[in-house]
């Protein structure tokens, strides 16, 4: 009997849902295996088709995306109800994603920014009819509802979804990946890695087989999980961190930050200067995780 | 609890075992009066100072974090404080951009024999931190 199964998105750029598209040919040993309840990304669903279903009358329920208004959190938490297994696919469910980096924002701030203040725009005015309420910030998808299985990255790998899938199917799931980045990059590293200059990416090219820390690029692999596969590093980027933080790891940024501490040569790159050249602190070490770090919005009153 | 220490009601000195804390040693067997605000935590080098700790302490409700560590030279481990610098000065930077003031978290160094030290730079902050108010994550703002 084919395995039911739901996908939603909340607010996301749908990237995972096409990374999932990209196994091409590896969907049709899977596809014949899935039943398709509900996917309003390729086809004409109604949110009421997902309400009509029974509790707990759909095997496997996939979500990508974060909660940004209530509409949002009412499709998550009827897809918990109706779900045996809850997927969270890509960084913005189990994380929250580059969209995390609104909290640093408030909602006020936000708006204005986007609706009133982008240079665009003809007519600046805030939406305020048929819109679904906003929510005042980000909170990760995790701290909503109960999942099974996480899936990071952005997008997550196809290869990851596969394996994923394949495992659900079978019912045996790959083991969660125990390492960091820098344990699968290929990149040749010294013992003790010490910066003795710090780059921008734009700066310089990056020499194809040495560690990119080494040659100074802010490159977050000693504080992200494996499981890409290194594919930024082999390809001579340095790893912004969408995979989230590796193991027993609560703040993915703060590691980061404690990394770089010890790393950096002090002789040769005063705090003064190595603050100055990260310069986005939060931007830098928060690209996809600020919703599920410890300070994880901004204090700021709305001005 | 008066009206000024309930408007402060905490901050988090973590003091490095070697230099720091056998400075506050010494500022208590010579009964220096220092504010009662601080609840000491001893780790062996500032550099132990993980920023998960001083965000945990933020998010807990701490009105500052003051890091006392060896002078620049002295470290116990070579080269421990530099790194708790580098490290300090980061996260002063992304505290400002989630909206604390970066004023609640200072780095000072203070050794073995200055208690005296000690005891200013703790009434400095606590002035300070006053002046500053509560911390915007504390939940009881009485």
């Amino acid at each position: 009997m084919p395995v039911k199964v739901a996908m939603v998105s909340l607010a996301s750029c749908w990237g995972c849902y096409q990374s999932l598209l990209d196994n091409h040919e590896a969907l049709l040993d899977i596809l014949p295996e899935l039943d398709i309840l509900f996917w309003h990304v390729v086809t004409d669903f109604k949110y009421k088709d997902l309400e009509g279903y029974k509790d707990g009358s759909i095997d496997v329920g996939i979500v990508e995306g974060v909660c940004r208004t209530e509409e949002d959190v009412h499709i998550l938490k009827t897809l918990r109800k109706k779900c045996k297994t809850l997927i969270s696919l890509g960084s913005c469910s189990t994380y929250g994603g580059i969209y995390g980096l609104l909290n640093l924002s408030t909602m006020d701030e936000a708006l204005k920014r986007k609706f009133t203040e982008a240079e665009s725009l003809e007519e600046p005015s805030i939406p305020d009819e048929d819109v679904p309420k906003m929510l005042d910030f980000l909170i990760p998808n995790r701290k909503i509802v109960n999942f099974e299985i996480f899936l990071p990255g952005c997008p997550v790998t196809s290869q990851n979804i596969k394996d994923a899938l394949v495992g659900l199917l079978k019912g045996e799931l790959p083991p969660p990946p125990n390492r960091t980045l820098c344990d699968e990059c290929p990149r040749e590293k010294s013992e003790v890695i010490t910066i003795k200059q710090l780059k921008r990416d734009y700066e310089g090219i990056p020499d194809p087989k040495k560690c990119l820390l080494e040659q100074g690029y802010i490159c977050m692999g000693p504080a992200t999980r494996e499981g890409c596969g290194a594919l930024c590093t082999k390809a001579g980027m340095p790893c912004r961190g969408c995979y989230g933080p590796g193991p027993n790891v609560i703040d993915q940024g703060a590691k980061m930050i404690s990394a770089l501490g010890s790393i950096v040569d002090y002789e040769a790159i005063s705090p003064e200067e190595l603050v100055e050249k990260v310069g986005d602190v939060a931007g830098t070490f928060y690209n996809f995780f600020l919703p599920s770090g410890i300070v994880s919005k901004t204090v700021r009153k709305a001005k | 609890m008066s009206a000024s220490s309930a408007m402060l009601r905490r901050f988090v000195y973590t003091a490095q075992n070697w230099c720091s804390y056998a400075g506050a040693d010494m500022a208590g067997t010579s009964r220096m009066q220092y504010p009662p605000n601080a609840r000491f935590i001893r780790v062996m080098c500032s550099s132990r100072v993980d920023p998960q700790f001083v965000l945990k302490a933020f998010e807990l409700g701490a009105d500052g974090v003051l890091i006392a560590g060896c002078h620049h030279g002295d470290c116990h481990y070579v080269t421990g404080n530099y790194r708790a610098e580098e490290r300090i000065r980061l996260l002063e930077k992304l505290i400002e951009q989630l909206g604390i003031e970066p004023e609640r978290l200072r780095l000072e160094w203070i050794s073995a024999s200055e208690g005296n030290v000690l005891v200013e730079v703790m009434n400095d902050f606590v002035k300070k931190l006053k002046e500053l108010g509560p911390s915007p994550l504390r939940k009881d703002k009485e």
